[in-house]
This record gives C-alpha cells, sequence and structure tokens, in this order.
C-alpha cells in the first residue's frame, strides 16, 4: 500500500514539475584558490552542470574533477592523480536545497544553500551563502565558500605541506536557463 | 515528505548525470614522467613545458682494488625536452661516458580514455637519432669511421594502457639501426621488444620496471637484455627516478643492443641510476589574470 502512495506521489510530482519548472547551467564556472607564502594555486571549471527545480527550490551540482584547468599543466596532473584521484572519484557532486526560495520576486535575494558536498568520496553537510538574481526567465547564482582539505581526506606529503594552503576558498557562478531535454 | 524530497534531489543528479555523458574523459597519467626509467613511456609533455633532465648512473669496475668512495665511475645524460604541442615533444642530450649526442621527436597518437568512447590505449610513436663521437682510431686499427657511419636509429612503437588508477602496462615493438659496427659479423639493424610496467604504490611513489628483448644480438661481444626495476618519486616540480639496472648507457640504440653485463649483483653489472627532471612552464594554463 504505502509503495502504492508512493507511485501515486511519484505520478503526481512528475505532472506538477513542469518542464519550465528546471532550471539548468551547462557552463558554470567553479574556481579554487590556494595561497600560502610559497605558491599561489589557482584553477578553473567552466563545464560545471547545475540544474535547479524552482518547484521544491531543490539543487544540484555535478562537476568532473577531470575539467579543472590550472596554470600549470603539470598541476592538472599532480591534482588529479595523486590528489583527488580522479580515476576512483571522478566527480565533485552537491544536492541540497535553497531555505526560504521566494520564486516569485524579481528582486536580487541572498539566501542560503544547505545540502551534501560529495569529493573525494567524503560527504560534508554545507551551508553555503548565494547571491541570487533573476532577469526574465534567466538566473544567476553565484558566491563564496571555503573548504578544508583534511575534512576530504586529501594528503598532502610533508615537503609539499608549505605550498598547499589549509584552507581552499572556492568560487561558483552558475547562470542557469530553462531546462530543455 | 522527506522521501519525497530525497526523490526529487537524486532525480536532478541523475539528470546531471546525463548530461555529462556528452564530455570525453582521457586517462591521465598512465605513467606521469616521459621515462618509465630507462626507455621512453607513452607520455609526451604538454605544449609549452620544458624539461631539464639529467640522468646518473653509478657502477664499480669490479677491480680488486679500488681509490673510490661511492662508486668507481658514474655517466651522466644532461638533456633539455620539450613540449612543442600537447602531442609533439623533442629532446635533445649528451651523454658523458659514452659520448652519444642524441635527439629525439615523439608523437602521441592515441590518447586512452575511462569511458568507452576513445581508445582503449594509449600509443605513442618515437623517433630517435644519436651521434656516436668516440674516437675509434686507437683501439680499433686502422678502422675509420665516417661521420655518417657515426650515427644510429631508434625507431618505437609505444603503446600503453593504464589498467587501474594504480597499474600500467606497456608494449614497445622496438627497431634500431646502429652506424658504428665494429665487425663483419655483427648486424646492423636490430629488433627488439620492450616491456615496461608502474605500480602506483603511494599517492606520490610508484614502483617501475623495464625489459627489452633483442631479437638479434651483437656477436662480437658478449651482451646481454636490459632489466631495470625502479622507483619514481614525483614532488611538484621535480620528479625523481632511482633504479637498478644493468644498462650503462642511456640512449635507447646503446642500451638495447649493446649492454655488456647481465643484471645480477656482481660487480660491474649492477649500476644505480638516479633521473631528476625539473619541469619549466613557459605556456600558463589560465589566460584571465582576473581574481
Amino acid at each position: 500500500m504505502s509503495r502504492f502512495i508512493f507511485v501515486l506521489l511519484f505520478f503526481t510530482l512528475h505532472t506538477q514539475s513542469l518542464e519550465d519548472d528546471r532550471i539548468i547551467a551547462r557552463q558554470g564556472q567553479v574556481s579554487f584558490f590556494s595561497y600560502t607564502s610559497v605558491e599561489n594555486i589557482k584553477a578553473e571549471n567552466n563545464q560545471v552542470l547545475s540544474i535547479v527545480d524552482l518547484d521544491n527550490g531543490t539543487i544540484a551540482v555535478s562537476m568532473l574533477m577531470n575539467s579543472f584547468v590550472f596554470e600549470k599543466a603539470l598541476m592538472k596532473e599532480h591534482f588529479n592523480e595523486s590528489y583527488i584521484e580522479s580515476d576512483v572519484y571522478p566527480k565533485a557532486t552537491f544536492e541540497g536545497k535553497i531555505v526560504d526560495f521566494d520564486r516569485s520576486t524579481n528582486a536580487i535575494q541572498t539566501k542560503m544553500i544547505k545540502g551534501t558536498f560529495t569529493m573525494h568520496g567524503v560527504s560534508k553537510e554545507l551551508e553555503i551563502k548565494t547571491k541570487i538574481e533573476r532577469s526574465q526567465n534567466k538566473y544567476i547564482f553565484s558566491g563564496t565558500f571555503e573548504a578544508l582539505v583534511k575534512h576530504y581526506n586529501i594528503k598532502i606529503p610533508p615537503l609539499l605541506a608549505g605550498n598547499i594552503a589549509d584552507t581552499i576558498s572556492v568560487n561558483f557562478r552558475f547562470e542557469y536557463e530553462p531546462y530543455e531535454k | 515528505m522527506s522521501n519525497f524530497i530525497l526523490f526529487a534531489q537524486s532525480d536532478l543528479l541523475d539528470i546531471l548525470e546525463k548530461e555529462h555523458k556528452d564530455t570525453v574523459n582521457f586517462t591521465s597519467a598512465t605513467f606521469k614522467m616521459t621515462r618509465i626509467a630507462i626507455g621512453h613511456s607513452t607520455e609526451t609533455r604538454k605544449k609549452g613545458i620544458l624539461e631539464v633532465f639529467v640522468a646518473n648512473r653509478f657502477w664499480n669496475t669490479g677491480a680488486d682494488r679500488s681509490q673510490s668512495f661511492f662508486a668507481d665511475r658514474m655517466s651522466a645524460r644532461i638533456a633539455l625536452e620539450y613540449g612543442l604541442s600537447d602531442r609533439l615533444s623533442t629532446g635533445f642530450g649528451g651523454t658523458t661516458f659514452d659520448g652519444l649526442f642524441d635527439g629525439y621527436f615523439k608523437y602521441k597518437l592515441v590518447r586512452q580514455t575511462t569511458d568507452k568512447k576513445g581508445g582503449p590505449f594509449n600509443m605513442t610513436i618515437l623517433q630517435s637519432a644519436s651521434y656516436n663521437s668516440n674516437s675509434f682510431g686507437s683501439i680499433y686499427g686502422e678502422r675509420e669511421i665516417s661521420s655518417n657511419n657515426r650515427l644510429s636509429f631508434t625507431s618505437q612503437l609505444l603503446i600503453s594502457r593504464k589498467f587501474s588508477s594504480n597499474f600500467s602496462l606497456q608494449i614497445a615493438p622496438t627497431f634500431v639501426h646502429r652506424g658504428v659496427v665494429l665487425s663483419n659479423e655483427d648486424p646492423k639493424n636490430h629488433f627488439a621488444v620492450g616491456f615496461g610496467a608502474r605500480y602506483k604504490l603511494r599517492n606520490h611513489l610508484s614502483l617501475v620496471s623495464e625489459y627489452y628483448y633483442n631479437t638479434n644480438k651483437i656477436k662480437s661481444f658478449d651482451n646481454y637484455n636490459p632489466f631495470v626495476l625502479g622507483v619514481n618519486w614525483e614532488q611538484g616540480d621535480v620528479m625523481l627516478q632511482f633504479m637498478l639496472t644493468n644498462a650503462v648507457n642511456f640512449v635507447e640504440d646503446a642500451f638495447i643492443t649493446g649492454t655488456r653485463n647481465n643484471f645480477n649483483f656482481r660487480s660491474p653489472n649492477l649500476n644505480f641510476g638516479f633521473n631528476a627532471t625539473y619541469v619549466i612552464h613557459f605556456k600558463r594554463g589560465l589566460k584571465n589574470k582576473r581574481k
């Protein structure tokens, strides 16, 4: 019986959330920075995917670790092979919910997004302050948050400990448009 | 209600999963360094990368008495190697002990992909040439070796596959043409097959081994197939390789055909090798300098 209700819910969900209710960003930008006195490391990924269901304010983000571009080509190889192990953990994902999302307003709103960020096989609960701008049917989400390297089980060899910061600051910017298959 | 939300969320990730399907993922760092230990790997350097490559070998002569502190003899190959494009690399170097000056071009034909969209393996072609600057007159009597005959060539087809994140294997069919031939009974052309493997012990440390099987050997002196066992260690812009081998020479044509010792622990058979690569980036990956 409960399964039947679940199936019913599933169908009502699908009939209610029209295609228009979902917005997608296919070229989202995520960049991260590590500042130390020895070396500044910066990387950008301009192919981050994100989708938002405006109906209930849920959001999902998925990025390929391989798509990060570094200042130095060898850094990218080290990053993928020795730190983030993208063979084993190719993606970082986030799924969460925008707290008190107001879909009616056209004004700029700053909201918290609560959810789970998974990277290098480790999931962490995050609360990210996000600026949400809207122009007609386009949305822009942007913000900054910080991540601790040691939380994600990323090992830095003692010789290079001075080159990589303990706290990595992450910037993101997503431009959404209506989702069509 | 919480079930309901969870369902909707994983639904969103599923949509993103489908969107990801269009991107091709190339396998990175099958071997990481351009050499497995003594021989070339399928790796080429990315565009604008200059490598300062210094390879050293140390060994004892096997004489009863020796005045040397650490090793009786040493040899070094000092080279500059450069990535002309992401697939094409070149390098030039000189070796102190055997007096060979060498250069090579290396082109990556096929790149392995992590999904089924591209090649199941890496394939790289290598063409190298070496010039033997030794004077042969005093030892070999009247034999005059013209400068044309001092050139040797090696052509290799390097095929490798990264089987898991820890294990890579390489097979290298090789053709060697030797210019300097000291006896008329010796063949000038050799076919050899190289086998190489890398096993990642830790994130920055890997175990490597290589073996070259030479099908037609030089007859005028005893020679053996080169074998090497080593450790590769990567630290940012510096990459170090430590190895034990029976090969004294650094250039392909010399060590594949002319390794005079077998691999065992009697001196002068065993060489300790140490390669250091320093990587300089001339091309910056991020174009826009905005914060």
